[in-house]
């Protein structure tokens, strides 16, 4: 059975909500660049949203109406209030947008790591930087994922490169436990196959860390992570990348 | 409470309305969907508190978020009962809310559902007939591999687990329900093709 078939088979219990927590990324990701498997989770989605009206209805209690018209009046609203007409104007992103969206909605996050990390880089106070720090227009952002295999299956990783500032965060998760003595290295790949190393790290217990790349990913295609000897590394992987993805 | 009634809103000038801060337009969206949200909440749940709480918490979203609501996209009720259905999950399995926050907006793989305004109650009356029909004529084991990924929150591999049988088989299952439901509600034309 090919990849792509594994997937789609699996697309029914992604879209229930019942894929384990690795494989529904691998999923989203294969879906996100798949237009058949995009059909067959649309296909299988809308016959999920019938499945409420299985329920054999109840009346909830009367005072549940006045409840929730209560709390919303005093709820703050997230979102500014638009017209009607602008409201009708707003779309909700595409599927091959939502990732970028979901990302993008963390950029701040990132952001504001990158710009803590940069303030203490160059000597600024964390606290002058933070409340000026305007996050990066999309178009200087780039985010992509790495997928852990084999023995790295379940780790991953969201990549974003901060084109502007010159750098890439990388946010790793469900790291398997290094070796006494071993590091996690990053590296880089050109497209002509050119590897650079890029950084070790170690995670910390619940396999999670975020690295600090000191270069834009312009120029490569790949980011793969091996293991390695610590504490430096190798100035070459040693061993097959188990966690990998384009970065291009 | 009121009864869900055809007449009123369609769903973009509800919610338009919503965005706007009408709280008559809450109250017409409870109207019609609040009976169906607390029944799949206590169903999942079995509490009756807990249930108010999660449909509390589901229509205050809506009702924060009306303004990104996108009828080419899906319809109100798909996205009210996705996020009661999503927060009873995370109750129920005690996972933090916002786990859940991108699946209830994913829009990508969210449903055209039937048009609404005149023909909503009848529409939901058919639906709710037709679902119920091809539940039942689903194989009894495709019936409950669905019902406790949807219903109890569980995981293939718990459901694997449960029922003893291989994880690819509990995958396939599903596959194959949902594949009946779609083109069963498909046939009789509650459902784009």
């Amino acid at each position: 059975m090919s990849e792509h078939e594994e997937l789609e088979n699996s697309i029914a219990a992604w879209v229930l909500g019942a894929a384990d927590a690795g494989e529904a990324d691998t999923i989203a990701i294969h879906v996100d660049g798949c237009p058949s498997c995009q059909v067959t989770a649309s296909r299988l989605t809308r016959a999920i949203d019938a499945l409420p009206l299985e329920v054999e209805e109840l009346e909830p209690p009367a005072r549940l109406r006045q409840r929730i018209l209560a709390a919303a009046s005093t709820s703050p609203r997230v979102v500014p209030m638009p017209s009607r007409t602008e409201a009708r104007s707003l779309r909700l992103p595409s599927r091959r947008k939502h990732l970028e969206v979901r990302m993008f909605e963390r950029i701040p996050l990132y952001a504001a790591a990158a710009a803590v990390l940069l303030a203490l880089v160059a000597g600024v106070a964390v606290g002058q930087l933070a409340g000026h720090f305007t996050p990066p227009a999309q178009s200087q952002v780039a985010r992509f994922m790495l997928v852990g295999h084999d023995s790295m299956a379940g780790a991953r990783a969201s990549v974003v490169d901060l084109k502007s500032d010159g750098i890439a965060l990388v946010d790793f998760n469900g790291l398997p436990a290094l070796e006494t003595g071993k590091v996690y290295e990053l590296w880089l790949i050109t497209p002509g196959n050119r590897i650079d190393p890029a950084g070790v790290f170690v995670p910390d217990a619940s396999g999670t860390k975020v690295v600090v790349v000191g270069r834009s990913l312009e120029g490569y295609k790949t980011m793969a992570v091996t293991t390695e000897q610590g504490p430096d590394g190798a100035a070459a992987p040693t061993q097959q990348p188990q966690l990998y993805g384009s970065v291009a | 409470m009121g009864p869900e009634t055809g007449a009123g809103r369609s769903d973009p000038d509800l919610a338009a309305d919503l965005a706007a801060g009408q709280q008559d337009a809450l109250g017409e969206l409870y109207d019609r969907y609040g009976r169906l949200a607390y029944s799949v909440a206590f169903k999942v749940l079995g509490d009756p508190g807990r249930a108010e709480d999660v449909v509390q918490e589901a229509f205050l979203k809506v009702w924060n978020n009306a303004a990104r609501f996108d009828a080419h996209r899906g319809s109100l009720r798909t996205w009210l009962m996705t996020s009661v259905r999503n927060r009873s999950i995370d109750y129920l399995r005690g996972r933090a809310g916002h786990e859940r926050e991108e699946q209830e907006l994913q829009p990508g793989v969210a449903a055209t559902g039937p048009s609404s305004d005149p023909w909503r109650e009848v529409s939901l009356s058919f639906e709710r007939t037709a679902i119920r029909e091809a539940l039942a004529s689903l194989p009894p084991e495709q019936r409950q591999a669905v019902e406790l990924a949807y219903f109890g929150g569980y995981s293939c591999r718990e459901i694997a687990g449960m029922t003893r049988v291989p994880l690819s088989t509990v995958k396939g299952r599903m596959r194959l329900a949902l594949e009946k439901l779609s083109s069963y509600l498909q046939g009789r034309g509650l459902m784009d093709v």
